[in-house]
């Protein structure tokens, strides 16, 4: 590539799909034709909370091309969904929402009907025919009023966590209270959610779904229309982005499941944009409250750190908001309380960085000021309050280079060179400002299959039923298998995205690495292994001192193997199988999920902004980013750097623009289009340096790596608030940080 | 519904017999055919008529290949190139023109294929992302994104391609602000943009032939 | 969306009398508004009239100033070398509209024509007076972030959101429109009008006209002039508030000054007692600040939008500050 990498052309690759995506040759899941595919439109209901009283589809029934419309009144009874939904014992809160089975309105936008025609034109004209009358009863989407009058769920996820003593904050010597606001965020991937559903009859069907898990979308099917897993196949080339959007198997592509087989034809459904804001989940909105204290010389004596977020009515979602605080600094002192209001409004979800992100955010512009209140710097304050150990649970780290990351970013963006007093620097009409702010994301590694293959003319074949959302996962594992194997990546084929594969890890929580990089570790070791088992007698390979070769005797390079202590005798992978007159070589190699034992394990990402505002008009310009991030041994750098940017640039959205609106009058979005719901352009994003401190973890893996997947999002925003601070004496304490807000 | 006679084709005299009205009956039809599946089959071949009165022709030239066909008019650009050409390379990311992944060049300009309707292009000559490439040999514009990792999901990039090639042609690369501002009509949710920008820099200064 | 019919004309007659039989019919150019609010159901023409193949895509030089097609597209006028020489305030005012893309698409008459951003009025399961006369105004007491500051009333507190039409308003523009009795023209300070009690109406044009073009005077703002537009994002993205500033200079004194300001009104909201109290007096940040006053009389915010009180007045001084260099 360039500059970036230019000392070693050997730490990454290209993308192998590459040449699929800049040729929109890529398949996505709209994307696959079959003869007389036909059209779904879904509509959403206009109110938040209620019931149906009646439906009227004739007009839509008779529009031109239309050959079904689905609704709750048509809807066939699903043997997966007969059971679950109305079971008494359940709180509703958990019950879920299965669509058509009822006529009860549980959010603005929920599916009631499902039109469907032979031309997409025609589905859309029908759709708007459809005419709904509703009973409607008094909705509840606004937190704030939640929490003044509403009833918090209870259970496990919200037992307070109390180390040492509790609020041990109030007793400190230098002390801060602040609250901190974060707005509803959804996931926007560009790829609008899609599914295409070919039934074989009615009890076999293969989809080509957007998803991020093969294996849970193939269950899910099978439990809902009770069938055998061999007759459900999924497949996945290609997923146009998703942040956590496409873990779940949708009510809208069970919508499209129902159509397709109630008509018997091959069906695609793609939704609005204006739906991607209500059916695929998004980042449930929180009011943090952090009070912390310190000694006058900077020891952390007592962090309170208190989240309320939201869920739906009817499926209870939480994250880990408030976990990072009880073990990202050494504090003896830690209490965490966690709410979440059940509100009448769609299922919020996973999104990059679940929990972690919106905690970091209120936890590490809190270290801020109080580094400000203390008069140190904030650097110098999270050092003085380094965590060697993982104090939540007394385990060591599997790693931690946090302070290598530290160094290298404060370093690189020249920390020490800025004057630390706010609203100090300034160029012309712009502030200057610089802030800082650490993320954290469990490091883990979870099951996963991999199939190989290795054929006479040296082509490995690599399968395993993952699918892939961006980061570039055939790539890192092509480039890691080219490594361990000693083979040209060209000679290298991943395949995946197809249940009928065996089975990978689900693409997200920054595990995929990890977990299915162990099992592509493991499978071209032992595959070497079997290499070396076909030639150990071969007389290629005899000299005076060795007879049979051994595994250890030899090199894995280039396709070849290469006698250690003689690299004039060797002979090729292709050329071993055709010797000993084998076909292909075979091997089915897993990872083991959970080896953590007696360890901690966690990635870290230090954030360094330098932005710029505009006195007079309130305009924040993000000038530059310096990412420093310990993810473990880097796998392939180049998609990795992208991984890291992309957060960030995902992070200016999040600080500077993003904030999903609803009307709490009606319960209804008022933002739900890319025009009104902001995401950072081209403009918006200034050059992007990522730093790696690359030391593989010992622990966690064969190969190393950590994950890195949502730690570049963690702690971005904070930087960012924190700089806002830097330059101009303001602390906004609310996302996002918009002109209005400095003005 | 209006009774007017309708007037379509390419100049202003072509007369046909209003669609609205055959429609009318039509639907009249279908509307008596609740319960009889006879009924219905004759409402079914009524619409193949229907649709027939519905479309209006079209040609348009797309990747160098004319075209001569009938389409109705409500079709967008998009949606022709993806659903009646299976021309998928073109994305649909929100429809309404304010994310740019419908990026094609129509006569040579930059346009958001969702936001005009195929039958406005008459005439006209389309390029999309499929249309660029000689061959296998990529254009070097797909080669600099490779190079420069200028995606990750790889569904905004057919659009930004399209929009980056068009960027230099106008004049609109000369520096990286510029790059920035006259890029920023096509979103990348994956972040993308700062390798997206080095990559148009790159050919910018490679001096290809775009 | 329903199956329009759909015709192309290409003469002003024949447009004219084609929109005339069809009465639901709408005139279709670059589509970048239309499309997008049929898409939303927001409006459905029983027929669509292209008009794109009309001769109005000049941009000429006329013995009094500049004359624009309505069919040029807002690129074209953007790049056009006299635009960017005599009227370069339109120049930036175009460049700080939509994407490249929409640029590329839109034309003169269209961008005059674009209907409002409001949430309310794209959302038709909302009340909104505007699409649907008597629903209500949802803005008024909803999420008004966007909205009117100046001249809104209780039907309707929608903002007019075009950049170039508030260069236009401010260089004195006319519009020239052509129609079943003739043509006529119209300043293009009246042309758009506020809502009052008929929201619904965006404009005079009346029923079966068409937009034939824009003529700008000759003027001399050409070195001092800007184009301020702040939004929540650094590009491709609705103005919170924008300020169109020309000044022409003598020495440090403004011999002549327009101003008008986006995102603040059902139309480009020219500042005339601000460009009063302006003429004549020395370029200083003070006297800016004092214009500025003057301009915000009569504000009136709704809540979501009251920072606009604030930032209004900052970016009218910031806008003038730009200009005078």
């Amino acid at each position: 590539m360039d500059k970036k990498f230019s000392t070693n052309a050997l730490h990454f690759i290209d993308r192998v799909d590459g040449v699929q995506k800049v040729t929109g040759a890529a398949k996505y899941s709209a994307e696959y034709d079959f003869p007389g595919l036909v059209y779904a439109v879904l509509t959403g209901s206009t109110i938040a909370k209620g019931s149906i009283v009646d439906m009227d589809t004739k007009a839509a029934e008779n529009a031109p091309g239309v050959l079904a419309v689905v609704t709750h009144l048509n809807s066939p009874e699903l043997p997966g969904y007969k059971k679950t939904a109305i079971q008494a014992n359940v709180p509703e809160t958990k019950r879920g929402y299965h669509v058509f089975t009822d006529n009860i309105i549980r959010f603005n936008g929920q599916p009631v009907a499902l039109t469907i025609a032979n031309t997409y034109e025609r589905a859309v004209y029908a759709a708007s025919l459809v005419k709904t009358k509703y009973k409607e009863e008094e909705h509840q989407t606004d937190l704030d009023a939640a929490i003044k009058n509403g009833k918090a769920l209870e259970g496990n996820p919200y037992k307070d966590y109390v180390r040492g003593e509790p609020d041990a904050w109030k007793n400190s010597e230098v002390k801060i209270e602040a609250e901190y606001r974060m707005p509803l965020e959804v996931h926007n991937p560009m790829e609008i959610h899609a599914i295409t559903v070919v039934w074989e009859g009615e009890e076999k069907v293969t989809v080509y779904e957007k998803t991020q898990t093969l294996k849970t979308t193939q269950q899910n099917i099978m439990r809902a229309f009770g069938l055998k897993e061999e007759n459900v196949r999924v497949i996945t080339q290609f997923v146009g982005g998703a942040f956590g959007s496409a873990f779940n198997t949708w009510p809208h592509s069970m919508a499209a499941l129902i159509g397709a087989r109630k008509i018997g034809k091959p069906l695609k459904l793609m939704l609005a944009r204006s739906q991607m804001f209500t059916l695929v989940g998004y980042r449930p909105q929180a009011i943090q409250k952090i009070n912390m204290g310190a000694t006058k010389d900077g020891k952390l004596t007592g962090i309170t750190h208190e989240a309320t977020a939201m869920t739906s009515s009817y499926q209870e979602f939480t994250e880990g908001i408030v976990n990072a605080s009880r073990s990202l600094y050494t504090c003896p002192n830690v209490t965490t309380r966690y709410k979440v209001y059940p509100l009448d409004l769609s299922q919020p979800t996973w999104m990059r960085g679940p929990g972690e992100t919106t905690g970091a955010y209120a936890l590490e512009s809190a270290m801020d000021e109080l580094a400000d209140a203390l008069h140190l710097d904030p650097i110098e304050f999270r050092l003085r309050n380094y965590a060697e150990t993982d104090l939540e649970n007394n385990k060591p780290y599997s790693s931690k280079f946090l302070k290598e990351a530290y160094q290298l970013g404060a370093e690189k963006i020249k920390w020490q060179d800025r004057n630390p007093e706010p609203r100090s620097m300034k160029e012309g009409d712009w502030m200057i400002g610089y802030g800082t702010g650490t993320g954290t994301f469990g490091a883990w590694r979870g099951d996963a299959k991999v199939a190989a293959r290795l054929l006479p003319d040296g082509t490995l074949i690599l399968q395993s039923g993952v699918t892939d959302m961006g980061p570039g996962t055939a790539t890192a594992m092509t480039k890691l298998a080219s490594d361990i194997f000693g083979i040209s990546p060209r000679n290298i084929k991943f395949e995946m995205g197809d249940s009928n594969l065996p089975p990978g890890p689900f693409q997200g929580g920054s595990g995929t690495t990890s977990s299915l990089g162990t099992a592509v570790h493991n499978v071209c070791v032992n595959m070497k292994k079997k290499l070396a088992d076909l030639i150990k007698d071969n007389s290629i390979f005899h000299t005076e001192i060795v007879h049979t070769v051994k595994p250890e005797d030899l090199l894995f390079e280039d396709g070849y193997m290469i006698l250690a202590s003689d690299h004039s005798k060797k002979i090729s992978y292709g050329d071993a199988l055709k010797d000993a007159g084998m076909k292909q070589l075979e091997l089915l190699e897993s990872s083991d999920g959970n080896p953590m034992n007696g360890y901690s394990a966690f990635s870290y990402a230090v954030h360094f902004v330098k932005l710029m505002v505009h006195a007079a008009t309130g305009v924040i310009k993000i000038a530059r980013v310096v990412s420093a991030v310990d993810a473990g041994k880097i796998v392939n750098e180049s998609t990795a750097e992208s991984q890291i940017i992309g957060a960030v640039v995902g992070g200016i959205g999040m600080s500077l623009m993003e904030e999903g609106v609803v009307d709490h009058r009606y319960g209804r979005w008022v933002n739900n289009n890319f025009a009104d719901y902001h995401v950072a352009v081209q403009a918006d994003v200034p050059h992007i340096e990522v730093l790696f401190v690359n030391k593989p973890d010992p622990i966690l893996n064969p190969i190393g790596s950590k994950g890195m997947g949502e730690v570049g999002l963690v702690g971005f925003a904070a930087a960012v608030s924190n700089a806002v601070y830097h330059a101009t004496g303001k602390r906004i304490r609310e996302l996002p940080i918009t002109p209005d807000k400095l003005i | 519904m209006s009774k007017e006679k309708i007037i379509h084709c390419k100049n202003d005299s072509c007369l046909h017999e209003g669609r609205r009205d055959f429609l009318k009956k039509s639907s009249a039809l279908a509307a008596l055919a609740v319960a009889s599946p006879a009924i219905l089959k004759a409402a079914e071949d009524d619409e193949k008529i229907a649709a027939w009165f519905e479309k209006i022709p079209l040609q348009i030239e797309v990747n160098g290949i004319a075209h001569n066909l009938n389409v109705e008019p409500r079709v967008t650009l998009l949606d022709f190139l993806r659903e009646y050409l299976h021309l998928t390379g073109t994305k649909k990311g929100c429809d309404h023109g304010q994310c740019g992944a419908c990026t094609v060049h129509a006569d040579g300009k930059r346009i958001n294929s969702c936001l005009s309707l195929a039958v406005m292009n008459e005439g006209k000559k389309i390029t999309t992302i499929e249309g660029i490439a000689k061959g296998d040999k990529l254009h070097p514009m797909q080669e600099a994104f490779i190079r420069h990792d200028g995606f990750q999901c790889g569904y905004c990039t057919p659009g930004q391609i399209m929009s980056a090639i068009a960027c230099i042609k106008e004049g609109h690369a000369n520096n990286e602000d510029e790059v920035r501002e006259f890029m920023s009509g096509n979103i990348c949710r994956c972040g993308a943009y700062p390798n997206i920008a080095d990559a148009i820099i790159e050919v910018k200064n490679g001096g290809y032939e775009l | 969306m329903i199956n329009f019919e759909y015709t192309r004309v290409s003469s002003v007659k024949a447009a004219i009398d084609v929109l005339a039989k069809n009465p639901t019919g709408s005139f279709i150019a670059g589509g970048t508004n239309l499309i997008d609010l049929m898409k939303r159901g927001v409006t459905a023409p029983s027929r669509l009239i292209d008009i794109n193949n009309l001769p109005l895509k000049q941009i000429e030089e006329t013995k009094t100033g500049l004359s624009i097609g309505a069919l040029v597209i807002n690129s074209d006028v953007e790049e056009n070398d006299i635009v960017q020489k005599k009227y370069p305030l339109l120049a930036m005012a175009l460049k700080a509209g939509a994407s490249a893309q929409l640029r590329n698409m839109a034309t003169v008459g269209g961008n005059i024509m674009q209907r409002t951003r409001c949430t309310y009025f794209h959302d038709t399961a909302m009340p909104c007076n505007k699409r649907e006369p008597g629903s209500g105004c949802g803005a008024l007491q909803g999420y008004n972030r966007m909205h009117a500051i100046f001249g809104a009333s209780d039907k309707c507190i929608a903002v007019h959101p075009s950049d170039m039409c508030i260069a236009l308003a401010a260089l004195d523009a006319t519009v020239h429109i052509s129609g079943p009795k003739g043509e006529r023209k119209i300043l293009f300070t009246n042309f758009h009008r506020l809502p009052g009690d008929t929201p619904g109406k965006d404009n005079t044009l009346l029923k079966g006209e068409i937009i034939a073009g824009v003529t700008i005077p000759e003027n001399n703002f050409i070195k001092n002039i800007y184009y301020l537009k702040i939004r929540d994002r650094a590009s491709y993205a609705f103005a919170l508030v924008s300020v169109a500033a020309a000044l022409e200079l003598s020495g440090e004194t403004v011999k002549n000054v327009r101003l008008a300001m986006g995102g603040v009104a059902h139309k480009p909201w020219r500042l005339t007692e601000a460009e009063k109290f302006l003429t004549g007096k020395r370029v200083s940040k003070e006297t800016f600040i004092q214009a500025a006053e003057i301009a915000m009389k009569g504000a009136k915010a709704y809540g979501h939008n009251n920072f606009k009180l604030k930032m209004a007045p900052a970016a009218i001084v910031e806008a003038l500050m730009k200009a005078a260099g």
